[in-house]
């Protein structure tokens, strides 16, 4: 054996994408059930239209945290009991288009958990002390985070990437501190009460169990199909937040984009991961693994329900941040001005193709994978559009999405440090 | 149940197969038994500086990335104060990429200059980042030598002292590779949905060949008894005082550590445990407290963390967290409470056997604890944990002599 000779690869073959079964609670709000499952374990996900958007950023997000904090029959400490002796685990998670409650647990106990997670979110009366607990909670941390440099350099990006629009807001100790109980019985009544808009299932129940699903979370139901804002425009131009005792300074750079439905999606998508969104990509072989000003620097393209956007992040040596945005815009300069050579191009296909079996793996890799084009109203088909884009594109049309959408003079560039 | 084959190459590289025929994929995942613990007083930083440099190109390979890019893999390491471990995701179809990559790098770097010295920069950059750019960030530096006095988990992973790792040599990293990174001292566990005809015929073309080095004697000395309550305060520019209490316990192969775990979820992991109800929910005292063990191999810390609320002094929180304790000690769980902690046991542990690099890097750690059969048998041990067990525990670790408190007060 020659060591210095690669062994022959293999292009990987046709992923079968599998979509979950569709059952809808009424005319609007769908359950989607991925039953194929070769173990014991079971999850749901309940969304209700109850984000950001939907109110004050510090009155939402404290309802969420206090979600199950207790009815009138029921305290806090006996609701998360009852949980642990089913032996289930939760999460609840905020955005500005929703919120998310996850319930994980061995498929013989779920039915009974949700139970208990339903009746303690329709019930939530926000007990004061509660309350007072998770608002004391809040302000600490919210001081706490204000001396991390990548918290203040992602609040001012947030401020410039949806500049004069509501998801621009971002909380103050003050706005914390002004948060009344009663709103948050208000917010729960007009958001949770008949804000229930999607169900997904993954797990072996039985259809019995999913009836029953169906049936406690019927009334929840969201009146009207979702809305969401598109109109978003970052506004470009530099911001630096000094803070003096940092040793490092963070850095984020960013644009508004659009959604997966939009035409240049999967070449930006492409693009994307040249630019930062691999270990090999260009921000980190030069910036990292080249001049070592950081420990770690990407890119991300991400969407919100009508728009989406470009961030690059990283948090550089104090004494290199002129260095690194410098060698930032250097790289996207690159990429509108020079053809990506084929070898790159080549590796950047096969590690693409390579991470689209990884991110298949499995039914709960399936259903991420549906619900992440299912909020667009597409179909699974996407990602075999995906895959065959992958193959088909070449450097002239890393150029020319490139040209569209990586001008320096487009980008909002903070930095906090 | 996991199921899996093991055998021993002729050079010692130990080998686990474990086949998943629902992924894909494979894993590759490779333990060395190297970690913190095993590096000089003055050259601390330096196994997780190495593992840094494992990426800097091998005997063979220039560039060790971009081969497993093109394969379609992915790869990523960790280093602890016990262990090195190192992994390749990738398509099983190209599984031999994978053994080609790691098989290299076990029979010798490249040793760059500027591998070295970039590196060194990164690994500043992350000191930076994670240590001293964060809040609270430089507390594992601080209370490490505070709990431990002789034994060299009293320096964390990325060094005692930025200087170390900027005067590192390239001599280090030469002796480092030689000591330490050889079949003799390596488990490998292949995962996932390889060819089972002819995957021990590839693990040979590969590793048969090096050299099998001898497997380096530990002695680390013993952390003696603590006989005394220690206490350090600091002051850092943050809002909020906090608190943090470790109590010397058990190794990682006692049962003691399980109860520990147990142990410490029952008091604070989560909104239902005990010290969250009585210090946070009744007493008002804290804004947030937690208990967790560091899981260490060698005999580890068992932790109480948390942050006062505005206008709390810490020897009011003292006073009640000892009261707490005692009550533990006295009561233990209700049957309750031990049952639900299994419950959730048992729901993480299905959780977990679903993902591939997990299950490989726990059977490795499984067969450097002395048998990978281990990670089939936990679930029992757990659930042989009763009361009795928590209220001996209890008494023999929470106690104030056992203890060693940090404090880190707020600026005014």
């Amino acid at each position: 054996m020659n060591r210095k000779n690669a062994p022959k690869t293999h292009k990987t073959g046709a992923i079968s994408f599998v979509s979950p079964e569709k059952i809808p609670l009424n005319e609007s709000v769908p359950l989607y059930w991925m039953s194929d499952i070769a173990n014991e374990t079971s999850r749901i996900d309940i969304y209700f239209d109850a984000g950001l958007r939907k109110g004050k950023n510090s009155i939402a997000s404290t309802t969420s945290s206090l979600l199950l904090s207790g009815t009138s029959l029921k305290s806090s400490t006996e609701i998360h009991n009852q949980l642990n002796d089913l032996g289930a685990f939760f999460d609840i998670g905020l955005s500005h288009e929703g919120v998310m409650v996850s319930l994980f647990a061995l498929k013989r106990n779920i039915s009974e958990a949700y139970e208990v997670l339903l009746d303690a979110i329709i019930n939530a009366r926000f007990p004061e002390s509660e309350f007072q607990e998770v608002k004391a909670e809040k302000i600490q941390k919210f001081k706490i985070n204000m001396n991390r440099v990548g918290v203040l350099a992602q609040r001012a990006f947030q401020k410039q990437l949806y500049y004069g629009t509501k998801y621009a807001e971002v909380s103050n100790e003050i706005d914390l501190q002004k948060v009344e109980r009663k709103e948050l019985l208000k917010f729960h009544e007009e958001n949770y009460i008949c804000g229930l808009f999607k169900i997904a299932v993954v797990g072996a129940l039985a259809e019995g169990q999913i009836q029953h699903i169906i049936n406690i979370s019927k009334g929840l139901c969201i009146k009207n199909p979702l809305e969401f804002k598109s109109d978003f425009c970052n506004k470009p131009g530099a911001i630096h937040i000094e803070k003096n005792d940092a040793v490092q300074t963070a850095i984020r750079i960013g644009k508004t984009l659009f959604n997966k439905t939009n035409k240049d999606f999967l070449d930006m998508s492409i693009l994307n991961t040249i630019l930062g969104d691999y270990f090999g990509s260009r921000l980190m072989k030069n910036i990292r693994e080249d001049k070592g000003y950081t420990y770690g620097i990407g890119s991300i393209i991400s969407e919100s329900g009508g728009s989406g956007y470009l961030l690059v992040g990283s948090e550089v040596g104090k004494e290199h941040l002129q260095a690194a945005l410098d060698e930032v815009k250097k790289e996207m300069f690159r990429l509108c001005n020079e053809k990506i050579k084929k070898k790159e191009l080549d590796l950047v296909k096969n590690h693409l193709l390579g991470q689209m079996l990884k991110i298949s793996d499995g039914p709960y890799a399936m259903m991420d994978l549906f619900l992440s084009v299912e909020s667009y109203g597409m179909s699974s088909d996407f990602y075999n559009l995906y895959i065959q884009r992958i193959h088909d594109i070449d450097a002239s049309a890393i150029l020319r999405i490139a040209n569209a959408h990586l001008n320096w003079s487009d980008m909002s560039v903070i930095s906090a440090g | 149940m996991i199921e899996f084959e093991r055998y021993t190459l002729k050079n010692g590289l130990k080998v686990l197969l474990h086949h998943d025929k629902t992924t894909p994929m494979v894993v590759v995942n490779t333990l060395y038994d190297v970690g913190a613990r095993d590096e000089l007083e003055d050259k601390t930083g330096f196994a997780h500086l190495f593992e840094h440099l494992m990426f800097g190109g091998s005997l063979h390979v220039k560039d060790f990335d971009q081969e497993l890019q093109k394969a379609g893999g992915e790869s990523n390491a960790f280093t602890s104060n016990d262990i090195t471990n190192y992994y390749e995701i990738i398509p099983a179809i190209n599984i031999e990429t994978a053994l080609w990559l790691e098989s290299d790098r076990m029979l010798s770097l490249a040793f760059t200059d500027k591998s070295l010295e970039v590196q060194r920069s990164v690994v500043i950059e992350e000191f930076k980042q994670r240590y001293l750019n964060q809040p609270y960030g430089d507390v594992w530096l601080e209370l490490r030598p505070l709990a431990y006095l002789k034994h060299p988990y009293r320096w964390a992973t990325i060094g005692k002292d930025i200087s170390h790792i900027e005067e590192a040599e390239m001599s280090d990293v030469k002796k480092f590779f030689k000591k330490f990174y050889c079949p003799s001292n390596a488990i490998l566990c292949v995962s996932g949905n390889f060819d089972s005809g002819t995957i021990k015929d590839l693990i040979e073309k590969y590793y048969g060949t090096i050299p099998g080095g001898k497997k380096p004697a530990r002695l680390l000395p013993m952390e003696p008894t603590q006989e005394e309550f220690r206490e350090k305060s600091i002051q850092r520019d943050v809002s909020a005082d906090a608190f943090y209490y470790a109590f010397h316990m058990s190794e990682r192969k006692n049962i003691g550590y399980y109860i520990a775990d147990l142990l410490s979820d029952a008091i604070g992991k989560d909104q239902s445990s005990l010290l969250n109800i009585a210090l946070k929910k009744e007493q008002t005292l804290v804004s947030e407290i937690n208990a967790f063990i560091t899981g260490s191999l060698d005999h580890g810390l068992f932790l109480i963390t948390g942050k006062l609320l505005e206008g709390v002094d810490f020897a009011t929180l003292d006073n009640a967290l000892w009261r707490e304790l005692e009550k533990i000690k006295v009561e233990g769980f209700t049957d309750r409470k031990l049952n639900s902690l299994k419950n959730k046991l048992s729901t993480a542990k299905a959780f977990q056997e679903q993902g591939l690099l997990n299950k490989s890097i726990s059977l490795c750690m499984f067969e450097l604890l002395g048998d990978a059969n281990g990670i089939n048998e936990e679930i029992q041990i757990y659930n042989g944990i009763e009361n009795t067990d928590v209220l001996n525990f209890a008494n023999s670790i929470l106690k104030r002599e056992n203890c060693s408190l940090l404090k880190i007060n707020k600026t005014k």
